[in-house]
């Protein structure tokens, strides 16, 4: 069983997947790390890619129905509209989206129509630097939640561009960090922190003050190993991509666990288009079974996901659109499952 | 203690890993040669480089879908690993059970052959072979899952015992009949899907699926057959068990791994070692373990004559001088290139070029081959940012009262190297190269300064030596 509930009161239901992995630009992801969504309902797919295959990093914009929409940011490389290790993405209020490298130390600003606007590119451990920008958040005023991982802290910027203030510290204690990963904002303004290597998440008020840390290290209910992204609805309900044990999680706004998701995706529109057009594979495949009984060697998610299909694998990131849906990128699937609330 | 102590136990982790650091050797000394060979008999937590940090670091690492990213991921294995000869041994393994992506087009379930290697390697060598032989990455390999209970294909069930186990003419072709029989039905689940895949190197719709072994009772065929002289309804469990009773694969598995782990070519006194090893095969109920107790404690072993017997394949060439070097303990953009290396000095993990595996011993050496080995070690030794060279530099000037004429630097580069035993004819070359610079002086020495840079370059030379390419 791949779903469960621990209460009637909150469930996510599956939706539908978007997404094909691919070898070459255009249609499909390589190795996608987050998403994000315009105003116009477009969705914006950062394609991580991997060093052997750098001329494959991009950015790739589709529908929600699958049409491609174009693509920027190619190649991989120093330029100012291109990145070496791109991991989280998030859009302002105007439609500007924001994309950090954690290997350029760099975010970068792009329109919604993906030309370049401007970069934050200081390098370093002082007021403003990066070591490793990796998870990205912006609240409704337009300020900028960014995870220095490295540097083990967050870092918030003002709507130009401004440091703020920062927070946090290496260690394991309240408001202390180990090679921190994602970021949430809610919508009163609080912080939400996938601290990866405590397994845990960390509330903080918007200037940073502690409030709460969820989570402990483990495969059971509320716990998580290396959590990577965090996201929080209206609700106050915490998604949680609970990346090492390929699942994710949901807390309630007190940080109680609500549910369990370990992955359902089923073929989307590119995937029928692939499979259409490749009829030998559509017919072997049509007899297989793509969620066997694994031998006892294979017994952890991370293996059990290599040979599952449609179970999560690599879920790197979970975000919410405008709509409340939950989009969960997979970086090992090259594809989005989407779920909603029932 | 003594440098007779230092160069045995160097022997030692040269053969039964990767090489060793002076600092590793001083503590493997003091717990003593027999200790430090059970240990390494009995590997314990590797203390590697951890799966989480590799997957985030390096996508391709995490999915494994193509042979340089899941080589890499090996390489930061063998780099990193506290027990080095679980892994040595897995490459032995992996040379003998030669499979390669080439035909696969699946690197994730190479690698987990390799985790069966490091599972079973040093246990029962039945449990080994029969795991072996449930690898679905062994069943693509030599087309097992075309091997029907109505139409048996003979290819798996001929190398097991021409390759892997008795050598020709210990066996005939009914046997391989027979045996190819036994294994029907031993394929891999969803075998059509994964097998057109594979043929077709396939990525769609979401990335390679992992394969799992899958037994499909109906397709076996569980008539009598007749192998090695014995009658029953064998299965591939009972092949198996035959084969490992057999005086040829006593002798086969411990020839094999006396010239991975002692030396390329067998003399005579060679020969007693060997009969030694399969005697402990028969003592110890086929446990590879006993037999490798055997060799490593061996007089023959541990004399003079063994040490530098063999050519330093390129896996361990590379991988022993990044350890000695210190470098890529951490997520490093250039790990892939580190194992590309290998492949230019014509050993690709995970690419065995057939089913023997690679042809080892001086082929390893030709002269495009030997140009690679010098660059790529001597580029690593010589720089002065690389922990493992830092240290030597601070034990040199620390030892030494800061001040080391052309002869110390030169024997003392080559001690805390190996030490490395090199010809009258070298050492005179390399001191008159260090002369040309008067007495080396490492008083308040800085990072990357001439002095440091003069350690740097003589460690760049001693290491392009023809003795630095032995193990």
């Amino acid at each position: 069983m791949s779903t469960h509930a621990a209460t009637k009161t909150f469930t996510l239901e599956y939706v539908k997947t978007i997404g094909l992995t691919t070898n070459q630009n255009g249609r499909g992801f390589v190795n996608p790390y987050d998403v994000a969504f315009s105003k116009d309902g477009r969705i914006f797919v950062l394609n991580h890619c991997d060093s052997a295959r750098r001329n494959l990093m991009r950015v790739g914009i589709c529908s929600y129905d699958e049409e491609y929409l174009g693509e920027f940011g190619k190649g991989g490389g120093p330029a100012d509209d291109q990145f070496s290790s791109p991991v989280a993405m998030a859009f302002d209020s105007r439609d500007r989206i924001y994309i950090t490298d954690e290997l350029h130390h760099r975010v970068t600003i792009f329109d919604s129509a993906g030309n370049f606007i401007n970069k934050w590119d200081a390098s370093g451990s002082g007021d403003g630097e990066f070591n490793g920008p990796a998870g990205i958040a912006i609240d409704g005023q337009d300020n900028v939640y960014i995870v220095d991982q490295h540097n083990s802290r967050v870092q918030k910027f003002d709507s130009n561009g401004s440091y703020v203030t920062q927070w946090g510290e290496a260690g394991s204690g309240p408001s202390q960090f180990n090679l921190p990963w994602g970021i949430a904002v809610d919508d009163s303004g609080q912080v939400y922190v996938a601290d990866w290597r405590n397994d845990r998440i960390q509330k903080f008020t918007s200037d940073g003050k502690h409030l709460a840390s969820f989570g402990e290290s483990g495969e059971g209910d509320g716990q998580f190993y290396r959590p990577s992204g965090v996201a929080v609805d209206s609700d106050g309900y915490i998604y949680v991509a609970d990346w090492g044990n390929e699942r994710v999680q949901v807390l309630g706004p007190d940080g109680s666990f609500q549910q369990m998701l370990r992955g359902e995706a089923t073929l989307s529109k590119w995937a029928h288009d692939y499979l259409n057009v490749n009829l030998e594979e559509k017919e072997t495949r049509a007899i297989s079974n793509l969620t066997p009984d694994l031998p006892p060697q294979y017994n952890t998610p991370h293996h059990i996901s290599s040979q599952t299909e449609p179970y999560f694998w690599g879920p790197v990131s979970v975000r919410l659109d405008g709509e409340g849906k939950l989009y969960v990128t997979e970086s090992n699937r090259h594809r989005l499952q989407i779920y909603q609330r029932a | 203690m003594s440098s007779q102590e230092i160069g045995q136990m160097a022997h030692l982790l040269r053969r039964a890993g990767f090489g060793a650091t002076r600092d590793e050797l001083e503590e493997y000394v003091e717990k003593g040669y027999e200790a430090v060979v059970e240990e390494l008999l009995h590997p314990g937590d590797p203390q590697n480089l951890p799966d989480d940090i590799i997957r985030r670091y390096h996508t391709e690492q995490s999915e494994l879908r193509l042979a340089d990213g899941a080589a890499a991921y090996w390489m930061y294995r063998m780099i990193t690993t506290k027990c080095p000869l679980e892994d040595k041994l897995a490459l032995f393994w992996h040379g003998l059970f030669a499979t390669a992506y080439v035909k696969l087009n699946q690197a994730r379930v190479l690698l987990n052959q390799i985790d069966m290697f490091r599972r079973d390697g040093l246990g029962n060598l039945s449990t080994l072979m029969v795991e072996m032989s449930k690898d679905p990455a062994m069943i693509i390999w030599l087309d097992n899952n075309d091997n029907h209970k109505d139409a048996p294909n003979e290819n798996f069930g001929r190398e097991l015992l021409e390759l892997f186990s008795l050598g020709i003419g210990n066996y005939t072709e009914q046997d391989v009949k027979e045996c190819a029989r036994a294994f029907t039905g031993w394929t891999l689940g969803n075998a059509e899907y994964m097998a057109s895949r594979a043929s077709r190197d396939s990525i769609w719709p979401y990335s390679r699926i992992a394969w799992h072994f899958e037994y499909r009772d109906y397709d076996h065929d569980d008539g009598e057959k007749t192998f090695l002289g014995e009658t029953g309804n064998f299965s591939g469990d009972d092949i198996i068990e035959i084969i490992v009773r057999q005086e040829a694969t006593a002798r086969f598995i411990c020839t094999r791994l006396f010239q991975f782990f002692a030396a390329d070519e067998v003399d005579e006194a060679g020969e007693q070692l060997i009969n030694s090893m399969v005697q402990s095969y028969w003592d110890s109920n086929h446990e590879i373990r006993s037999v490798l107790r055997t060799l490593f404690n061996s007089e023959y072993f541990k004399s003079d004559q063994a040490r530098f017997a063999r050519v330093k394949g390129p896996v361990e060439l590379v991988v022993g001088a990044v350890r000695l070097a210190g470098s890529y303990r951490t997520p490093t953009q250039g790990i892939e290139q580190v194992a590309r290396q290998a492949v230019y000095m014509g050993q690709g993990l995970l690419q065995p070029p057939s089913v023997e595996g690679w042809h080892e011993g001086i082929e390893w050496v030709d002269s495009g081959a030997l140009v690679e080995r010098v660059n790529f070690v001597a580029h690593e030794m010589s720089n002065v940012n690389n922990p493992g060279v830092r240290r030597i530099i601070e034990r040199l000037a620390t030892e030494n009262g800061g001040v080391l004429s052309p002869e110390k630097l030169v024997d003392q580069c080559l001690d805390l190297l190996g030490p490395v035993m090199v010809s009258d004819s070298t050492r005179k070359s390399l001191v008159n190269f260090a002369a040309r610079q008067g007495d080396l002086n490492l008083t308040d020495h800085q990072t990357g300064d001439d002095a440091e840079q003069r350690v740097a370059t003589m460690l760049g030379l001693a290491t392009s030596t023809r003795e630095f390419q032995l193990a």
